[in-house]
């Protein structure tokens, strides 16, 4: 089994790169693999709870909640989060935050790298 | 114990999305990596700038004076400051009819590295000797 | 090099993915860049299909779009998320996303 790090940096609502990294994710740690996950930029959405699912976009609580279970490691930039309004007590609980440092560290201990950039 | 190197490469243009900048400020981030690493363990980056992301280093950008944000050319400088390779693609600046002096440097800042303007093909080697590839 | 690149997009990324090269290259299909594996635009195939031996389609995005393996290049293998984590860890050294 190996170490996966992916990264994300586009948004919850206005794209799907979001749904494929945490649909990646979960494969990967279902088949035994370990995965961290770097949330950056507009990905930082991810990390807030209460997002209500409206058919018309995409959710991401229900899954962030199901990896986090699986010992996925998530973290969000926090200055990412706090520039778009996101605080720390409206964050998922088990979402990281810190500083593009923790991905780099991340990314030492990792047999894969898969970094999903912003549009 | 051993170092990994990473190539950090920026094919976005400016300002349209901040893709171009978390390129140069995730590189950046390499200079605090070792509170997290262990003794030994080094991360290497490399940043290169290829198609479109060669527009990001054209000097005065005045971000500050329309957008109240840091420039783009800040941050160039700022990677040029921290000792970061920066690798742009020679065949890229004459497609864009960008000559050297249009280009962004950090002298006045006391950087000792410089844009080092190449041809693909050393891109390409950076591609190929780094441990993994993140592009912006 | 072993390099796996997940092209996500039909058109803005040609040139970059055009460029790259590797002892081993991998072209993984995914969003809007299944459409590489199924469109025949003007009557021709993607030249991303020429670029090398090894492609794949993510099925779940084929299906998001309307489009079957019936659609699909007979170059490119169609493929499923576990799939895909498989060739990450078994084929691919590297990865870029373009």
């Amino acid at each position: 089994m190996g170490v996966l790090t992916l990264a994300c940096f586009s948004s919850l609502v206005g794209s799907k790169s979001l749904d494929f990294t945490l649909k990646l994710a979960k494969t990967a740690a279902d088949k035994g693999h370990t995965v961290n996950l770097w949330l950056s930029s507009n990905g930082t959405m991810i990390g807030k709870a209460h997002q209500k699912h409206l058919k018309d976009y995409s959710h991401a609580e229900k899954p962030v909640r199901e990896l986090l279970e699986k010992g996925v490691q998530i973290c969000e930039c926090e200055a990412c989060a706090l520039a778009r309004g996101i605080q720390k007590p409206e964050a998922i609980e088990g979402v990281q935050w810190n500083a593009m440092h923790w991905y780099l560290a991340k990314i030492y201990s990792s047999d894969r790298v898969l970094h999903v950039g912003g549009e | 114990m051993a170092d990994i190197k990473l190539a950090f490469v920026i094919q976005r243009p400016p300002y349209k999305s901040e893709t171009s900048t978390l390129g140069f400020t995730h590189a950046i981030s390499y200079q605090v990596v070792e509170m997290l690493l262990e003794d030994g363990q080094n991360v290497i980056p490399t940043v290169c700038l290829v198609g479109e992301g060669v527009l990001n280093l054209i000097k005065d950008q005045k971000a500050m004076e329309n957008y109240g944000v840091t420039s783009v050319e800040s941050h160039g400088k700022n990677s040029l400051l921290v000792d970061l390779d920066m690798l742009v693609c020679k065949e890229d600046m004459e497609r864009f009819g960008l000559a050297e002096d249009r280009l962004l440097d950090a002298e006045d800042m006391g950087a000792d590295k410089k844009l080092q303007i190449v041809p693909y093909a050393e891109i390409q080697k950076v591609l190929e000797d780094s441990n993994h590839l993140l592009f912006f | 090099m072993k390099l796996g690149v997940f092209v996500n997009d039909y058109k803005s990324t040609v040139e970059t993915v055009e460029r790259l090269t590797a002892e081993k290259l991998g072209l993984i299909f995914i969003q809007n860049g299944v459409f590489h594996a199924a469109l025949k635009e003007n009557g021709k195939p993607s030249p991303l299909l020429d670029k090398t031996g090894n492609l794949y389609a993510l099925s779940e995005d084929l299906a998001t779009r309307g489009l079957t393996a019936a659609d699909v290049d007979s170059r490119v293998k169609v493929v499923t998320y576990s799939d895909v984590v498989d060739l990450i860890f078994n084929d691919y050294e590297k990865l870029a996303w373009l």
